[in-house]
């Protein structure tokens, strides 16, 4: 009887704790259909801030930028961040805790500490040899920074969960490095390279405090462009951009959902 | 015979040793290039002096640490030392106040059915898909003057008519807890999965009272859980730049907004450095605290992030 109210009063706790963790997203998606200039007051549906970014040219660019920045930065993190995690599989019996500490520091710092190091570096390499001018390049290279070792990590724990004696069967299957690579190794660590790859993507286009610093004046990404408009006062349309980036989450939330029930059976 | 033998294993030692360079370097020099020099720079620029347009200079001097310390050219203010205790101040109000809502809310969902867990982890998880300046926007639309929140508290007393619950230390709170929330279930739900239930029949067989039996065999048990949730709340939550910077206003300010502001507007490199200087101190005994308690509990592997 008592473990029921305590079970009950979980339940009511759990429903309220789920309405703190959407209401603001739930607020900002009702106002961007409210017809009325007003964060307070709704006055009636309408499509106008929608039909507004449309038209806005600097709205359009910014999310190019993420999009430029998000894709090519996880390629190159992929690439790079599968090397080292292969790497620390195949030689994790020697003594790699130098390896360790270099991967675990862009994960453990600070994003400030990370963004104001690299905008300093790279505005004193522009002074000095011109290259390295803050704009796209300079956010490619920092947000490849923060992802290589979440790409390291997924891809070495794929390894380490496989079977050893698969690999003497590949090295008794094909005779050179490359074809045991080509046919062996991309193939069983697919999966992982698949969710490396979002991985990097969603923290590439979630991530803000680092574009912020690292940005030109022409690389604004979407979040940098929403946190400009917040700072010269709020505009209704930034909740119309701010639903279609919750959308998107949201559709990223069904697609793991799936992928993940798939997996199961 | 053991000349060649040698040789082979020489060989092949120079093979591995070539494998190891080629794929782990390329990585290790792009984060070596990419954030230790960076890193190691920004550390330097705190021990320089502040030149014209706040930009690093030589001499040498530890100027920037006593502007930290606050004092300036009209003598001492204590306007950063208020900063840093604020930062410290927010940093264990959120974590406490988000520990407290995680803890149950991790134990809700191991009692609930199998097949409902993940999409239930998956709920909690997915705001902190979006980015943070939309989340917190969100909050500021919620807090703002004239919505039913402000209106609430305007009706009990507690702020001016007219006024919005942002920027004030109560909304900069809030945002932490909203956003940090999901870093804490994440753990504690790894560890109460894995409670040994035996342990907690055996109290209440022993005929433990509930709160004996809660404190004794499974608090215990999700210590690690909490202890990891919690390096992966405070570290972030105490150099935190969105939140304060959107909901706190002037009087908000946290440590974050302190060291940001030196490299943009009134730029001040050395200063801001020495700031970063003393963020990366906290993280690093923030760390190594953690790793110590969790080493002592036994359950040091969940501690690691």
């Amino acid at each position: 009887m008592k473990k029921r109210t305590l079970q009950r009063g979980l339940g009511v706790f759990w429903w309220l704790t789920l309405v703190f963790l959407y209401l603001p997203l739930v607020v900002v998606m009702v106002f961007s259909f409210n017809s009325a200039n007003s964060a307070a007051h709704f006055t009636g549906i309408s499509l106008r801030w929608y039909r507004r970014l449309l038209g806005n040219e600097e709205i359009l660019s910014a999310f190019a930028n993420s999009m430029v920045l998000a894709i090519t930065s996880s390629v190159i993190a992929l690439v790079i961040g599968c090397l080292i995690g292969y790497g620390m599989y195949r030689h994790r019996h020697r003594k790699l805790g130098w390896l360790i500490v270099l991967i675990y520091l862009p994960i453990v710092l600070p994003d400030i500490v990370f963004g104001i190091s690299e905008m300093t570096f790279f505005v004193q390499i522009h002074r000095l040899t011109g290259i390295l001018q803050p704009g796209i390049e300079t956010m490619i290279i920092a947000h490849v920074t923060f992802q290589i070792p979440f790409v390291a990590l997924i891809v070495y724990s794929r390894f380490v969960g496989l079977d050893p004696s698969l690999f003497e069967a590949a090295k008794d299957l094909y005779a050179s490095p490359w074809q045991r690579a080509l046919h062996f190794m991309l193939p069983t660590i697919k999966p992982a390279l698949l969710s490396a790859f979002f991985l990097s993507f969603t923290l590439s286009i979630d991530d803000f405090v680092i574009s912020f610093f690292t940005a030109g004046p022409e690389s604004a990404t979407l979040p940098i462009y929403i946190w400009g408009a917040i700072k010269k006062g709020v505009s209704p349309e930034i909740n119309a951009i701010a639903t279609l980036m919750i959308g998107a989450v949201a559709i990223a939330a069904v697609l793991s959902l799936i992928f993940s029930y798939r997996r199961q059976r | 015979m053991a000349e060649t033998s040698m040789a082979l294993r020489s060989r092949a030692l120079v093979a591995e040793s070539r494998h190891l360079l080629f794929t782990v370097a390329p990585g290790a020099i792009w984060i070596f290039v990419f954030l230790v020099l960076p890193s190691a720079y920004l550390m330097g620029v705190a021990f320089m002096t502040t030149g014209p347009y706040g930009l690093p200079e030589m001499p040498l001097s530890l100027d920037s640490f006593r502007r930290l310390a606050g004092f300036g050219f009209l003598g001492w203010s204590p306007g950063n030392l208020y900063t840093l205790l604020r930062s410290l101040w927010q940093t264990l109000v959120s974590t406490a106040l988000v520990v407290v809502i995680a803890y149950p809310i991790a134990y809700y969902i191991t009692t609930c059915r199998e097949k409902w867990r993940p999409i239930m982890l998956l709920v909690v998880v997915v705001p902190s898909w979006t980015n943070q300046v939309i989340r917190t926007f969100g909050w500021m639309n919620l807090l703002a003057p004239g919505t039913p929140l402000a209106g609430l508290a305007e009706s009990v007393g507690l702020i001016n008519p007219n006024m919005g619950l942002y920027p004030s230390n109560f909304a900069v709170t809030l945002g932490l807890v909203y956003n940090f929330l999901p870093f804490m279930v994440l753990p504690l739900y790894a560890a109460f999965e894995k409670l040994d239930t035996a342990q907690v029949q055996a109290a209440q067989d022993l005929y433990a009272s509930p709160v004996r039996a809660f404190w004794h065999a499974v608090f215990p048990q999700t210590l690690p859980g909490l202890l990891a949730g919690t390096v992966l709340v405070a570290i972030p939550a105490f150099g935190m730049y969105v939140i304060p910077e959107l909901l706190g206003g002037g009087k908000g300010m946290m440590l974050g907004n302190l060291v940001a502001n030196q490299f943009a507007g009134s730029a001040n490199w050395p200063l801001g450095a020495a700031g970063a200087i003393l963020m990366l101190i906290a993280t690093f005994i923030g760390l190594f605290a953690m790793r110590r308690v969790g080493k002592r509990l036994g359950g040091g592997e969940e501690v690691v992030i």
